[in-house]
């Protein structure tokens, strides 16, 4: 039964706050277990909830039907009235202690080891090819909304929300990370599924370095920023579609990748270089990424090991 | 025992098995096991597919200029006869392993192209997919739900009974045809009253509200242009203020937890008659039983395709068209899409033809006035209706 009252999910801490509302964590008087409580306040107008409120929402539960494991488990949703313009959508997701920032800022000194990187990528493709498959784009992945359990499960978060409250962003000075954005999203070009491939891409070199890749402090920046690494692309590759014109940026060549992750085996580096391709067309989709003979190798160790 | 058709032949795709067996969606399941299993058969089935998927299409171009050609006749059959072989041994194999990943797997690669090949040009001509490489996955994705929607049981709260719910739902038929919405809106508006009514606590008084509010959230979700709801207050006499239906709108979308995801079994017969190449006027029938099961509140318990099923197997005894070779083969294409079991077909079927029968009598007659029309080929009015139920009877 749905009843997001307040009786049901007594708030334990708040975890994070924002212009499109508030994230608890509370415990569910119900079963005892921990949830993260979201609630996003949606502006309402004469006709109700607005249209893409109630599908989103709808996506995000057909896609719960799913029980991907890589996917965080919504289960609750409610909508109460705030005033005759606000109505407020609390979703109820499973609660996991630690995101990935967490995860990797708690590794041990040496750092991650190759097979827990790989299995951990393996985890974060699977879920990403489960929401393109089903034509959702996550948009915002980042550190903070990967979430890892304790079994060491990845499972991903605040896909297809992001959409809920994108409006509202544009419009309330809120700081979004710019480190995880690829060139056509900085350029303001269009964009598709490859945005969620680059953001990954960005991840994959973190949990190598445990420390950002290109960490830009102004949208200009974060692109010069990220063509020192892969160079600045080739005039025809560049979108005809935006208003920064390329000679803004000193013509630079790319540089071995391995200079800026200098522990990734071969095999990773090829495969980080085609996550982190400028022109989206080109750049390697989840499935894709999946068959990577990086993820291959490690299947022939274990099977010579067992 | 009569023959429903769409059950009657070996089942080749008993999906609703695997339901029960392994909850597990496909895209679940393919990606916890890694997405190199999943491209294995793809790459084994490339070479096998490729030319697979081309042959039908040859194959009904032979079977259409059997009239003209003698020599192309005798093609045919040796044609057919040898593909009938190789399809039983498809059916064998995956017979043999019916159930569990193994046995997916197999199904894959070894559904028969020619009915592989049917669905997908189906679900391209009824617009329901943008890429035909998805089409397979969706259309198991549909079979697979199918469970999900249908109900345990036909109870409905205390204070109601059938008869209420059918003059309410006549009355949704109503207001749907006013205002122009597409036909899924309403099998969803349909689909979500059901739900609602066993899940909130609604008075007399407010059932014709919880109808529109149904009706608008399907809206919501289906249709393209909304109405005002100053202007659906209005279709009530303004009997309702625009803040009880708002407030009535939270508290279906809370109960039902947003989930508004659902696969109407008219898309199931639409793509039935598709794949069995019926005539407009057979599909006009179907459409018409079909929507009469929305007025019975004991159709509830079948899932949508069951419905589709047997509103189909129906129309075709009702109409009795004088059967042609190729029909019949594409008859029995679509029967061997399993969609239930014979017994809930045959009492599907006993249920619409019962209703078909009386329904120009009958208080709640908004479906039968909407199926007379020109448009749709005077369905409701065909005289093999009025003893449709003692047709099956003779039968079984």
């Amino acid at each position: 039964m749905a009843h997001c009252t307040s009786m049901q999910y007594e708030p334990v801490a708040e975890i994070g706050g924002g212009a499109y509302g508030t994230v608890y964590k509370a415990r569910d008087t119900e079963s005892g277990k921990f949830v993260a409580l979201k609630n996003v306040r949606v502006p309402t107008d004469q006709d109700g909830l607005p249209v893409s409120t109630v599908r989103e929402v709808a996506l995000l539960k057909r896609l719960d039907q799913f029980d991907h494991p890589n996917v965080v488990r919504l289960m609750d949703v409610c909508a109460t009235k705030r005033s005759d313009q606000e109505t407020k959508v609390t979703l109820v997701f499973e609660h996991v202690d630690q995101d990935l920032k967490t995860y990797l800022d708690k590794a041990p000194a040496a750092g991650l080891s190759p097979d827990r990187v790989k299995d951990l990528m393996r985890q974060l493709l699977s879920g990403i090819t489960f929401l393109h498959s089903n034509r959702v784009m996550h948009r915002d992945l980042k550190p903070e909304n990967i979430l890892v359990t304790s079994g060491g499960q990845v499972k991903l978060a605040d896909f297809g929300l992001a959409r809920i409250y994108s409006c509202h962003m544009a419009l309330t000075p809120v700081v979004v990370t710019l480190w995880y954005r690829p060139p056509e999203v900085l350029l303001q070009s269009s964009y598709a599924t490859p945005v969620d491939i680059w953001s990954t891409g960005c991840i994959f070199a973190e949990m190598f370095r445990r420390k950002p890749l290109f960490r830009g402090d102004s949208e200009m920046d974060q692109l010069g920023k990220i063509f020192e690494v892969i160079g600045l692309p080739p005039e025809e590759e560049w979108p005809t579609d935006v208003t920064v014109s390329r000679k803004n940026f000193p013509p630079l060549s790319a540089r071995p990748i391995t200079d800026f992750v200098p522990d990734i085996n071969e095999q990773g580096a090829q495969l980080l270089l085609k996550m982190l391709t400028f022109d989206p067309l080109k750049r390697i989709s989840a499935l894709n990424a999946l068959e990577h003979p990086y993820f291959q190798e490690e299947e022939a160790l274990i099977q010579t090991n067992s | 025992m009569a023959k429903t058709g769409l059950c009657d032949s070996k089942p080749l795709l008993d999906l609703h098995k695997k339901v029960d067996e392994r909850r597990a969606p496909l895209r679940t399941w393919a990606n916890a096991c890694g997405p190199i299993d999943r491209r294995q058969p793809a790459e084994v089935e490339e070479p096998k597919t490729v030319p697979a998927r081309v042959e039908p299409e040859r194959r009904w171009e032979r079977r259409l200029s059997t009239q003209t050609s003698e020599s192309i006749i005798m093609g045919f059959h040796e044609d057919s006869q040898t593909c009938s072989a190789a399809d039983e041994c498809v059916e064998n194999a995956v017979l043999l392993y019916p159930h569990g990943l193994q046995g997916l797997h197999s199904l894959q690669a070894l559904v028969p192209s020619l009915l592989r090949h049917a669905v997908e040009v189906a679900l391209e001509k009824l617009d329901l997919i943008w890429d035909r490489g998805y089409a397979w996955d969706l259309f198991l994705d549909m079979m697979r739900t199918q469970t999900r929607n249908a109900f345990s049981n036909a109870d409905l709260p205390r204070n109601f009974t059938d008869a209420t719910r059918a003059v309410l739902v006549d009355w949704i038929i109503q207001v749907h045809e006013l205002v122009h919405f597409q036909e899924e809106t309403l099998y969803l508006a349909v689909h979500l009253l059901n739900r609602s009514l066993r899940q909130l606590k609604v008075t007399t008084a407010n059932l014709q509200l919880l109808g529109m509010v149904c009706l608008f959230l399907a809206a919501k979700k289906e249709e393209t242009l909304l109405p005002e709801v100053s202007g659906l207050c209005s279709l009530m006499d303004n009997a309702y203020t625009r803040n009880q239906l708002l407030r009535l709108e939270r508290k279906v979308l809370c109960a039902l937890k947003f989930d508004l995801s659902y696969c109407p079994s008219l898309h199931f017969l639409l793509l039935f008659a598709s794949v069995a190449r019926a005539s407009a006027g057979m599909v006009w029938m179907a459409r018409y039983l079909l929507e009469l099961s929305l007025l019975e509140g004991q159709c509830a318990v079948f899932p949508p395709v069951q419905l589709a099923g047997a509103a189909l197997c129906l129309a075709r005894q009702v109409l009795q068209e004088p059967p042609t070779a190729e029909g019949e083969a594409a008859w029995c294409l679509a029967s061997s899409i399993h969609v239930g079991s014979e017994t809930s077909l045959l009492k599907i079927m006993h249920i619409l033809a019962r209703t078909a029968a009386k329904a120009h009598t009958r208080e709640t007659c908004a479906t039968f006035i909407k199926f007379s029309s020109p448009e749709t080929m005077h369905v409701s009015r065909h005289p093999g209706l009025k003893n449709a139920a003692g047709l099956l009877g003779i039968c079984s």
